[in-house]
């Protein structure tokens, strides 16, 4: 908590704070590795442009006579395709850093909004209580016992599949969980004498809820969001795999899997799923052991920190 | 009429099929009688009634119960597969009365397995076959080819239509009235007569809805619990149980005598038709010898180049009638009705890639790029190219010329959307990518394959406010060989009220007239000219932009013995080949 640094000198707490949290972090290898791979996944992301100048090859580009055979099948890991081509011919590494910038995007934009979803329906219920608590906690209930797969698919049907219908169902069905959590948080920081003092201090509602509670938050916030993305990227895969997210020959890594499955491909060409379903699956968890680690080190109070501070001290 | 308006009826719709090549020892051994010969499906055999429409799988399991007055043999000689011959009927008769009337005679011997013991099939029962075809409840599909030919078939319907749709007054009315073109001058000959000459007509008769129905089945409902439970069945196996969903065996018919039937040796004992298989699971039960044949699955691209790989000698390729093609929509007005204009349509037709979709298929094994509107084997196909380019790689310079002089100078957006099953996706992006490079820019849309036909397509209101400017579709004729008919009639031919298939109601009187007279001709060699010319004077409008014939890989375990392709199913015959366990 960083509570107790606003009651203090807030300046040079915080900044020893966050030295803390540096520390703590840097001492996490494990989420130091996550957080390099999330930074070089990033920059492949970015210099996907790069990729395919440096190959030569477009992400759309059908290479019929080097990158199949002629009877159709892909070419496998060379000097050409340096990871191999797609059942259509593409190039896997082109399409694999264009699919990079779908899932990251779509990962990143889903977990911002929906926290910012999750998070402004959470103070409100959580601050106001009574009927606002009563008439939102219930719809989070309900968002959350609705059926998630079989409801994207539904929407995907009669919508049509299309980036920011993808984007839409995502945060829909992810914004309850950080709702809750700062649902709880703010209903035991509302009852604080800092916000008390705030109230009889004159201040309304919507500045105790942004000026006074919402900081105490960010570490809830920081972490569900963190967490979030990788949720995202892999509902996104699920979509685009079911045919239902991104639209082809737009790259997606769910899309490259499920094109790999159809027709049995993936039995004379097992790069279309090992490459990029070991992306994913190295994403995500880069992306989860970032969220632990960050959830360590600017949580002092939690388990994981308190032994290993305890195991530096001696 | 057999459109691939459901997922199923796509999976294996084959007709006129050829061994390209015929493998395995099936020569040198001796045939046995006995077994169970097991056969892996996803879907099950969705109708066990002759009359309401059917999945083209299920033709291989009307081939196993039912017998109709004509048929094919199953063969591995390409001639043969498609040459009608007599099934019931004692022969194919030639026609009498200037082609307007046939008259068969029909097989002593042939029973019905009734439950009060075997009994004779008479031309009664063939007329109620007919009579049965537009009973109010569920109709056949295939009811307009003999509406219109036979004489007094429409007047009878007409009638049928008003009663009520339930057995009891059903039953009434097959009973009380008659067709006047059908005529049984005794219990063993029939009649048929006429409004035109119809050189097809025996094909016609090929049909499981032209089969003839005891009368016992108008006691049911078409195709109802109670039809099932009390199967009639006339072919060499009748049903012993079914589990929907699952399991459908069949074991022999005790009625159904080997010297009566020349098309049908009938060597297994049991058949079982097992549902719920994935395509891979069932390719590795077929290479473990778990699995016999395979009921709908067509053998993904993938195995099937392992299997050439590895020299399987149980691989075999057959042609079928399956033609792919992209409709162009031409009654929408978007981008101000170009595809109203003919230029526009041959500059698609020029730019089209089509060596590109034969290499996505799998290579020439698979698939032969096309450009007329018939395949090869069925009558009326013949070389030609309207819109030729080197390699029929696309002349992506012709096209460009074309919508310039059309008035597109700087390309056209359109709209395709595509079902999103099997190869579908990838060729949709072959098709994109192709046109692509003549100045289309096609924006392409997946659409789940069950709402794609139904839906999408058919829905005759979607071409008209352009919810789809281009869509990859695909047809297989209702029958084997004289079947050009069966695939203009009812896609390239118009007549004032909107046809399901023909997606745009495209119309060429010239193309129609010649079309009468191909059907209408006695002599072989006028009809092929004829349909040749039909095929040419569609083109030339390119309402469609054919794009390959599909050539089918057969597979079949290593016990299978005597795999002959039965040109109608598409698939290797149940009820001829044997196994050797």
């Amino acid at each position: 908590m960083t509570a107790p640094a606003t009651d203090t000198a807030p300046a040079v707490v915080q900044r020893g704070s966050f030295e803390l949290t540096l520390r703590r972090l840097l001492r996490d290898k494990a989420g130091l590795l996550a957080l390099a791979f999330i930074l070089l996944l990033v920059a492949f992301a970015l210099g996907a442009g790069v990729v395919e100048a440096w190959t030569g090859h477009s992400a759309f580009e059908q290479y019929r006579d080097t990158g199949l055979t002629p009877t159709g099948m892909p070419v496998g890991p060379g000097a050409e395709f340096l990871f191999g081509t797609d059942g259509l011919g593409r190039d896997v590494m082109v399409r694999l850093a264009y699919g990079a910038r779908t899932s990251l995007t779509i990962g990143l934009l889903a977990s911002v909004l929906a926290s910012f979803i999750g998070v402004s329906i959470g103070l409100v219920a959580g601050y106001f209580g009574g009927w606002a608590d009563i008439v939102l906690g219930r719809t989070m209930d309900l968002v959350m016992s609705i059926p998630v797969l079989l409801c994207a698919l539904a929407l995907v049907s009669v919508f049509g599949p299309s980036v920011i219908l993808s984007v839409a169902v995502i945060v829909f069905f992810s914004w309850t969980t950080i709702g809750r959590v700062i649902r709880g948080q703010v209903i035991s920081l509302r009852q604080r004498d800092f916000v008390q003092a705030s109230r009889s201090l004159g201040a309304g509602p919507f500045s105790i809820m942004i000026i006074d509670i919402l900081p105490n938050l960010s570490v809830p916030i920081i972490v569900y969001t963190t967490m979030m993305i990788p949720n995202g990227i892999v509902f996104e895969a699920t979509l685009s795999f079911l045919g239902l997210g991104i639209v082809p020959p737009a790259p997606s890594w769910g899309g490259m899997l499920a094109e790999a499955a159809s027709n049995s491909i993936y039995l004379v060409a097992w790069w279309l799923i090992m490459i990029p379903g070991a992306i994913l699956l190295i994403a995500t968890l880069s992306f989860n052991i970032l969220g632990d680690a960050l959830r360590d080190a600017l949580d002092p109070s939690g388990r994981p920190a308190r032994k290993r501070r305890k195991a530096s001290k001696p | 009429m057999r459109s691939n308006s459901t997922a199923a009826l796509m999976a294996l719709a084959l007709s006129s099929a050829t061994a390209i090549f015929q493998a395995g020892p099936a020569f040198a051994e001796e045939p046995q009688k006995g077994g169970t010969l097991r056969i892996l499906g996803s879907a099950e055999v969705d109708r066990f009634d002759t009359i309401p429409p059917a999945t083209s799988d299920a033709v291989n399991f009307q081939r196993a119960v039912w017998r109709q007055l004509i048929s094919f043999a199953a063969s591995a000689d390409q001639a043969e597969q498609v040459k009608a011959v007599g099934d019931l009927a004692e022969d194919v008769p030639a026609p009498t009365n200037n082609g307007l009337t046939y008259t068969f005679k029909l097989r002593q011997g042939a029973m019905w397995n009734a439950p009060g013991g075997a009994r004779q099939i008479t031309a009664e029962d063939i007329e109620r076959g007919f009579k049965r075809m537009c009973n109010p409840a569920i109709g056949s599909p295939h009811l307009t080819y003999f509406e219109n030919l036979i004489v007094g078939l429409a007047d009878y319907c007409a009638g049928f239509a008003k009663v009520e749709p339930k057995v009891e007054p059903m039953k009434a009315y097959i009973e009380a009235n008659d067709i006047t073109g059908i005529e049984t001058p005794s219990a063993d000959v029939v009649t048929f007569n006429l409004k035109t000459p119809a050189n097809d007509f025996i094909y016609l008769l090929s049909l499981a809805t032209a089969a003839p129905a005891p009368v016992e089945v108008l006691n049911y409902m078409p195709d109802s619990p109670e039809y099932r439970a009390n199967f009639i069945s006339n072919g060499p196996y009748t049903i012993e149980s079914y589990v929907p969903d699952s399991m459908l065996r069949l074991v022999r018919n005790p009625a159904w005598k080997p010297e009566t039937d020349p098309l049908r040796k009938a060597y297994v004992d049991a058949i079982e038709i097992v549902a719920g298989v994935q395509a891979d699971a069932a390719m590795q039960q077929l290479q473990s010898g778990d699995g016999d044949m395979l009921y709908d699955h067509s053998i993904p691209p993938a195995s099937a180049q392992m299997l050439i790989a590895q020299g399987d000698e149980k691989m075999s390729t057959v042609t079928t009638g399956r033609t792919r093609f992209v409709w162009i929509n031409t009654v929408s007005s978007n981008n101000g009705g170009a595809l109203k204009n003919v230029k526009v349509r041959q500059a698609l037709s020029y730019a089209m890639d089509k060596a590109a979709i034969v290499q996505q298929l799998g290579g020439p094994t698979f698939a032969k790029p096309l450009n007329g509107i018939f395949p090869p084997n069925v009558i009326g196909y013949h070389e030609f190219d309207l819109y030729p380019s080197k390699d029929a790689k696309g002349d992506a310079e012709k096209a460009k010329a074309l919508l310039a002089e059309a008035g597109y100078p700087n390309g056209l957006k359109l709209k395709m959307p595509y079902r999103n099953i099997g190869s579908d996706p990838a060729l949709a992006q072959t098709i994109q990518e192709s046109l692509k490079k003549a100045g289309f820019e096609i924006e392409i849309s997946p659409v789940p394959p069950a709402d794609f036909y139904p839906r999408l397509i058919t829905n005759f209101s979607n071409a008209q406010n352009g919810v789809w400017d281009l869509v990859p579709a695909g047809w297989s004729p209702d029958w084997p060989g004289g079947a050009a008919g069966s695939i203009f009639l009812p896609q390239y031919s118009y007549n004032g009220t909107h046809g399901t298939f023909n997606f745009s109601d495209y119309n060429s009187d010239r193309a129609n007239e010649l079309a009468a007279k191909a059907s209408a001709t006695t002599d072989a060699e006028e009809s092929v000219k004829l349909w040749q010319q039909v095929d040419e004077a569609v083109m030339a409008d390119a309402p469609t932009v054919p794009l390959v014939a599909v050539y089918t890989m057969l597979y079949h375990g290593p016990a299978v013995r005597n795999f002959l392709p039965y040109a109608p199913g598409g698939q290797g015959d149940w009820t001829n080949v044997w196994l050797s366990r």
